[in-house]
């Protein structure tokens, strides 16, 4: 009983990171309407940025985030403006394939700067809570508040500010919002800025957890996808729902089955999630049908 | 002579709302019906479920004695209903006569004879001189023609035609007018939605007049267009908040 | 984003450059030139590549079937591959049953799972089918790696390297030129067969509108499901092909994430749902990748990839329609409605 317990603890707390890690890439998909082939790239990027932070500054990977965040952020909208904004009034294959070339690339520019050696950060903290017999790691409950107060954070500023209320506007009807005067690039822009900022926020609450190397991302990008179409895409509530699941899931089959048949479970959940759901668990009814360029 | 089309005690909800109310009437071979009312009335609702886009919530469509109620698209139009679409779904990388071509195939499984009957659809509704352009490439006017025209290409026994007036000159109105007026000669017979009232008024055999999801008249034009609650449904103070 | 169909009426002869609905010269020649290539036996030492060149020549028309035709981009095509491959190969290694009819049930067993995935991904469309593709690669992928008993897992499954013409082990890169040839040939000949059939009309009605195609009576799902089917039956061909080249079946580049997008990367530069884009698309990518390895490869780890992926962007963001729209661009510029 206690090992369910803990199993599901541990799932649903490695679960929220999970869902830290793809709050951008739902986000991004609501607004924009693409998926970012190269999300698991930006947060390697951000991942060698947060280790590289506490090697050469000895400080807590936690801190990074003062400086990774606004860097991420800086780097998104820079990859928007070369890459993604002129391919989005092309077919939609366009913006996946350079996407996914923007993938390769960053994974190879990685390998050449960084070589294919695993990089960690020590554990910061020295032991791991204990409540009654179960045990959780201080960097996987940090992680899990800090997704908390994401979500919270984002979900306040949708509804409360006027940035919140032009991207809903944007996501419902984009013509309209132009008419209305709503500077859609621009949301664009400050969209999959801000998506690929939170891929900073997760790397730093990830590489004490992970160790980072150039081809890390690949790992993390298929459970973001799962994650992103299981909660429905543009949720970021359902991010953090299916975060929990796939996480669980994870969790106990990796112990109950065998550690390598985790991800295949979580792939058939997807799986079955897209033929019976295909909207996701909260997502919009037809957000799957619709696809793209309609 | 038995209804080619039956529509009995039809309803349609979407959530709250009963877009479709207790609708029933029928369509006997050779009418050329004219489905009308007021924004919101629900004939796209209606125009749909007769369609086969979706099943209605209660009630049942017959085509030719066959209880079609729930059938998909295409199993509707396997049946020899045609429908067109209001805002035109043309087969953007094809050309004009290869758009036709498909749905020709119905009838003429091959190539050969698709290409037949699709020549002569075009010609017949003006569009020869398009023939090899990528439909992708066609103003509004010639789409919505391109509509019609693979319809007809299916010889069905029934075409809905939806709104197809809508965006047309005043002489292309007068030009598919014409077309429409004659396909009941062809053993075609047509329910036909439209706010374009002066080209459905002088073709149509019969009216029917829906608002609020209801049937409020039926009968020739000239009676419907006098009809005071058919007046009222259209310039009355009821305002539709749909 | 395909090239302009010919008018019908020119449909039986023979047009000078590519056009969709008949052959052109272009191609004859083109197929007649890497013919007496392989007849001549030309540079020996670039075998290995024209051999690769050849088989992702027929391996992207496979795709090109599915994702140009039918517009199913998918992202999973790999486990085709992959079960084709495989399926041959165990049938060799476990039952004797030679590789020249294990390829057809490979054929089989791939087109079965590409009717599956379509089954699956029935109500998808977009990003979600991409996704849902590789998805359902990657299970392919995690069953194969550890499903041990049967595919050898991570050590995958070697064939001896004994010439044998029964069991389709060939004694010379010439030999398998012509293999892989033949090969393109015969997924070049299904693509132009199909653009000429009534088969071939419903896979792009499905494509660009579906809607109006389930209103013209075609059955959407069983279009698409077919279309899925024949492109994973040609994938896995290649697949068995592949397996009796290098003799030796890695599972971690065989069903491979990697692989998949490859297939999808060749036809999309040369032009999708073209018949001459995919056959452009490996001419041009799969040499130029050998190449930049091989001179690159070795200044630093990855550098080739980098100019791989850099070059990649710049093309899909200048020439979206691929190397086939640019040429028909040339030909014939757009005229006003």
């Amino acid at each position: 009983m206690t090992t369910i317990i803990q199993l599901m603890v541990s799932g649903l707390l490695i679960g929220s990171i999970y869902a830290l890690m793809s709050m951008g890439l739902t986000l991004i998909f609501g607004v924009l309407r693409v998926v970012n082939f190269a999300h698991g790239e930006f947060l390697m990027i951000a991942m060698y940025g947060a280790w590289a932070f506490n090697r050469l500054l000895g400080l807590n990977p936690y801190f990074a985030a003062i400086a990774v965040v606004p860097a991420m952020f800086l780097f998104g909208a820079l990859v928007y403006r070369v890459v993604i904004g002129s391919a989005l009034d092309k077919p939609h294959l366009v913006v996946v394939f350079a996407t996914m070339g923007l993938s390769i690339f960053l994974q190879n520019a990685a390998l050449m700067a960084m070589t294919a050696d695993l990089r960690d950060v020590p554990p910061i903290f020295a032991r791991s809570i204990s409540i009654g017999h179960i045990f959780i790691k201080g960097e996987l409950l940090l992680g899990f508040v800090v997704t908390l107060c994401c979500t919270l954070t984002l979900q306040w500023v949708i509804k409360h500010t006027f940035l919140g209320k032009a991207i809903r506007a944007t996501v419902q009807d984009g013509e309209a919002a132009k008419l209305m005067g709503i500077a859609v690039p621009k949301i664009f822009l400050i969209t999959f800025a801000a998506g690929s900022a939170l891929v900073g926020l997760a790397a730093c609450v990830m590489v004490p957890l992970f160790s980072v190397f150039p081809t890390v991302g690949l790992n993390f990008v298929l459970i973001a996808f799962v994650i992103v179409v299981l909660g429905g895409m543009g949720s970021i509530e359902g991010a953090l729902l299916g975060g929990f699941c796939v996480g669980v899931v994870q969790s106990v089959s990796a112990y109950y089955v065998a550690p390598a048949f985790g991800q295949l479970f979580f792939f058939l959940l997807f799986l079955l999630v897209t033929i019976f759901r295909p909207n996701g668990l909260l997502g919009q009814k037809g957000a799957a049908t619709l696809g793209m360029n309609e | 002579m038995s209804a080619l089309l039956q529509v009995e005690n039809v309803i349609h909800t979407f959530g709250a709302t009963r877009a479709v109310d207790d609708v029933s009437f029928a369509v006997q071979p050779g009418e050329l019906v004219g489905l009308i009312g007021p924004n919101g009335a629900g004939k796209s609702t209606l125009f749909n479920l007769i369609a086969g886009v979706m099943p209605p919530s209660r009630g049942r469509i017959v085509v030719n004695g066959a209880d079609v109620t729930g059938w998909k698209p295409y199993e509707m139009a396997r049946a020899g209903v045609a429908r067109t679409f209001q805002i035109p779904k043309p087969y953007r990388q094809l050309s004009v006569i290869e758009n036709v071509m498909i749905s020709a195939f119905l009838q003429e499984p091959t190539v050969v004879a698709a290409h037949e009957l699709a020549d002569v659809t075009l010609t017949d509704l003006g569009l020869a001189p398009y023939r090899d352009r990528l439909a992708g490439e066609l103003t509004v006017g010639l789409l919505k023609r391109l509509e019609v025209a693979r319809a007809l290409a299916m010889r069905p026994k029934l075409v809905l035609f939806d709104e197809i007036m809508a965006g047309l000159t005043p002489t292309e109105v007068g030009a598919m007018t014409e077309v429409v007026a004659r396909l009941p000669e062809r053993g075609i017979t047509v329910i036909w939605v439209e706010h374009v009232l002066y080209a459905i008024m002088r073709t149509a055999t019969r009216m029917v007049v829906i608002n609020r999801g209801s049937v409020i008249a039926e009968g020739a034009p000239a009676a419907v267009a006098r009809d005071p609650a058919v007046v009222k449904a259209y310039l009355g103070e009821e305002i539709q908040l749909a | 984003m395909t090239v302009t169909p010919a008018k019908t009426s020119a449909k039986t002869t023979i047009s000078g450059l590519p056009q969709r609905g008949r052959v052109s010269w272009f191609e004859i020649i083109l197929l007649a030139v890497c013919a007496i290539w392989v007849a001549l036996g030309l540079a020996p030492t670039l075998q290995d590549v024209v051999v690769l060149s050849f088989l992702f020549g027929g391996l992207a028309l496979a795709w090109n079937i599915a994702g140009g035709c039918a517009g199913l981009i998918s992202f999973g095509h790999a486990a085709f591959f992959g079960i084709g491959a495989y399926t041959s190969t165990i049938l060799f290694q476990s039952y004797n049953l030679t590789p020249w009819l294990g390829i057809f049930v490979g054929a089989v067993a791939a087109a079965l799972a590409g009717a599956v995935l379509s089954v699956i991904c029935a109500r998808l469309k977009g990003p979600f089918f991409i996704l849902s593709s590789l998805a359902f690669s990657e299970v392919v992928r995690i069953i194969v790696l550890n499903w041990s008993s049967v595919t050898g897992g991570a050590e995958g499954l070697s064939i001896p390297p004994v010439p044998d013409l029964a069991n389709m082990v060939l004694g010379s890169k010439t030999a398998y030129e012509a293999l892989m040839l033949a090969y393109l040939a015969l997924a070049y000949a299904i693509t132009r067969w199909l653009e000429a059939s009534r088969i071939g009309f419903y896979l792009f009605a499905v494509r660009d509108n579906d809607d109006a195609a389930a209103a013209a009576g075609i059955n959407p799902l069983m279009v698409r499901s077919l279309a899925m089917a024949m492109s994973a039956a040609l994938t896995g061909i290649g697949g068995t092909l592949f397996a009796q080249y290098f003799l030796y079946l890695d599972p971690t580049y065989v069903v491979s994430p990697e692989l998949s997008f490859q297939f999808a990367l060749l036809p999309a530069v040369g032009g999708l749902g073209t018949a001459i884009g995919p056959i452009l698309g490996s001419f041009l990518i799969t040499p130029l990748s050998e190449l930049l390895r091989a001179n690159l490869g070795n200044a630093a780890a990855g550098l080739h990839l980098v100019f791989y992926s850099v070059g990649l962007i710049i093309v899909m963001l200048y020439f979206p329609s691929g190397i086939a729209g640019a040429i028909d661009k040339l030909r014939q510029p757009r005229s006003p409605p």
